[in-house]
């Protein structure tokens, strides 16, 4: 008896608290922190059409594009796009940008969710676009700058 | 992940796993994959607690590389080890509690878990995979507020804990359902290949945390939680009460985390030939990684490794172990929830 009441007076506490869930998208915006890593943000003429982020990404999501116009830092004239039905936002292709072309922005998945699959490619122009709602720019590659020293050797490995 | 049951009425005579419904051939891709991507595969390997097969795959990497990550990276390591500890075992809590008919215990797991997800949200970036711990250190450094916020959030996350083990962990009805049912003794747990809570819960206090004191976990104080039966409930009780060792873990080593200082070392980009061998005490037992790296490999080049082998504890669980229980105990198809709900099985891991 003594331990249902306890019970009973647990639930109820649990009863009057505020729900726990999110009124996502109908009240409040999505959670995200000042690190989130969710869609990028193309700064086109800072990119070199080095590739670096397409070899790097695990995912096979970034494919290159020709973009014609005036691009005198990439003379090759291409630039990536993301694919989001297979992008994992793991981060590795801002890591590898040499020029910081490319970063994150908290503007999360539930924003990009859609019905229509052929609208998940994401081409270079529409990556330069900054998304329409709010958002902030939180993944670049000064958060991944490790200090400039030289890893120490250890006496027979690790 | 299947079970096939071999019943006579309502006992259980036999049991045999079918696994292999989400196999993506992990070992294979990482072959023909960068060092650092597989490191972002790697954590696919376990959904629910991601960051010790990175923990792994990451001091694997470290023996390969020679390098021994700075002491800031260590605790961060370890803060973010023990937080992904947790995020399982209220998962896992989730997962058990809705077999015995406890839905309020469910609730209240993902609410104490999404405010440990919310806290990875805030130091990774994401909220189910991290891809934080990176060889030579961590990825990133960590928030300014990580003190005060991480003792706010494990608040909040204990008081949440604190109710489950009033509301469900000594509720009789829950104590009648799992007390005796699943048995294990401690020498058949050590010749199965049992390890973490299941071989705990038999009543050998085996960790790695204590054995090799990885990362920061030589300079914390931890008891090793274990149980006396081996059955059901000493296993979920192992866990609960490794809950919170975690939480004490966590709360030391933020205290102790250097305030400055690298927090990453900067590895090159072509992988040195040798080999590696991490071993961490993930929520489920031991997880192993071996990584061989040599010049040798034909057509290959010197980023991708030319072999990896991961170790995880669910398959010995879930055959051996389990194979075990059912031919030596009388359980029903009703104790069948509870028994594979207490060996805490991770499909992902059993099939890779």
């Amino acid at each position: 008896m003594e331990m249902v009441l306890k019970l009973l007076g647990l639930g109820f506490r649990y009863l009057l608290r505020r729900p726990y869930t999110r009124l996502y998208p109908y009240k409040e915006p999505p959670f995200t922190t000042e690190r989130t890593r969710a869609r990028h943000l193309l700064y086109m003429d800072r990119c070199i059409g080095c590739r670096a982020c397409q070899l790097a990404c695990p995912a096979d999501a970034i494919k290159m594009y020709k973009i014609e116009g005036e691009w005198p830092k990439n003379r090759l004239k291409i630039f990536p796009g993301v694919d989001y039905s297979r992008c994992t936002y793991c981060g590795l292709c801002v890591e590898a940008c040499p020029t910081s072309a490319l970063v994150m922005t908290d503007y999360t998945m539930e924003h990009l969710i859609t019905e229509d699959k052929s609208t998940t490619l994401y081409t270079p122009e529409m990556l330069a676009e900054p998304p329409k709602g709010e958002h902030r720019v939180t993944f670049t590659k000064d958060l991944l700058k490790p200090p400039p020293q030289p890893p120490p050797k250890k006496g027979g490995g690790g | 992940m299947a079970f096939l049951l071999t019943l006579d009425g309502e006992r259980i005579l036999d049991v045999d796993l079918i696994p292999g419904f989400l196999h993506r051939g992990f070992e294979k891709m990482m072959e023909y994959r960068r060092w650092d991507m597989d490191l972002v595969m790697s954590a696919r390997i376990c959904v629910e607690d991601p960051d010790h097969v990175e923990l792994s795959y990451t001091h694997a990497m470290d023996q390969i590389f020679g390098v021994d990550p700075p002491e800031r990276a260590k605790y961060a390591r370890t803060i973010v080890a023990e937080f992904s500890r947790l995020a399982s075992h209220l998962l896992w809590m989730m997962h058990f509690a809705g077999p015995v008919a406890a839905r309020y215990a469910t609730s209240w797991a993902i609410a104490a878990r999404e405010e440990v997800l919310k806290w990875f949200d805030y130091v990774a970036g994401h909220r189910i995979y991290h891809h934080y711990i990176y060889p030579g250190g961590v990825r990133w450094n960590l928030p300014k507020d990580l003190k005060e916020r991480t003792l706010q959030v494990l608040d909040r996350v204990e008081g949440l804990v604190r109710d489950m083990e009033r509301g469900f962990f000594l509720h009789p009805v829950f104590q009648r359902r799992a007390r005796d049912v699943g048995r294990l003794k401690a020498s058949d747990a050590v010749r199965l290949g049992a390890t973490g809570p299941v071989l705990r819960g038999s009543g050998v206090a085996h960790d790695i945390r204590k054995a090799l004191k990885y990362d920061a976990y030589g300079m914390v104080d931890f008891e090793i939680p274990k149980g006396e039966y081996g059955d059901a409930y000493d296993r979920a009780m192992v866990r609960l009460r490794e809950m919170y060792v975690s939480i004490g873990i966590i709360r030391q080593a933020v205290q102790q985390i250097p305030e400055e200082g690298p927090y990453r070392w900067r590895l090159p980009m072509a992988l040195p030939p040798g080999e590696g061998v991490g071993r961490v005490e993930s929520a489920r037992g031991e997880f192993m990684t071996h990584i061989v790296s040599t010049t040798e490999k034909p057509g290959g080049r010197p980023l991708e490794p030319y072999r990896i082998k991961f170790r995880g504890p669910t398959m010995a669980h879930l055959t051996t172990v389990l194979k075990h229980i059912v031919h030596n105990e009388e359980i029903t198809v009703a104790d069948f929830p509870v028994v594979v709900g207490s060996l805490d099985p991770c499909p992902p891991d059993i099939d890779r």
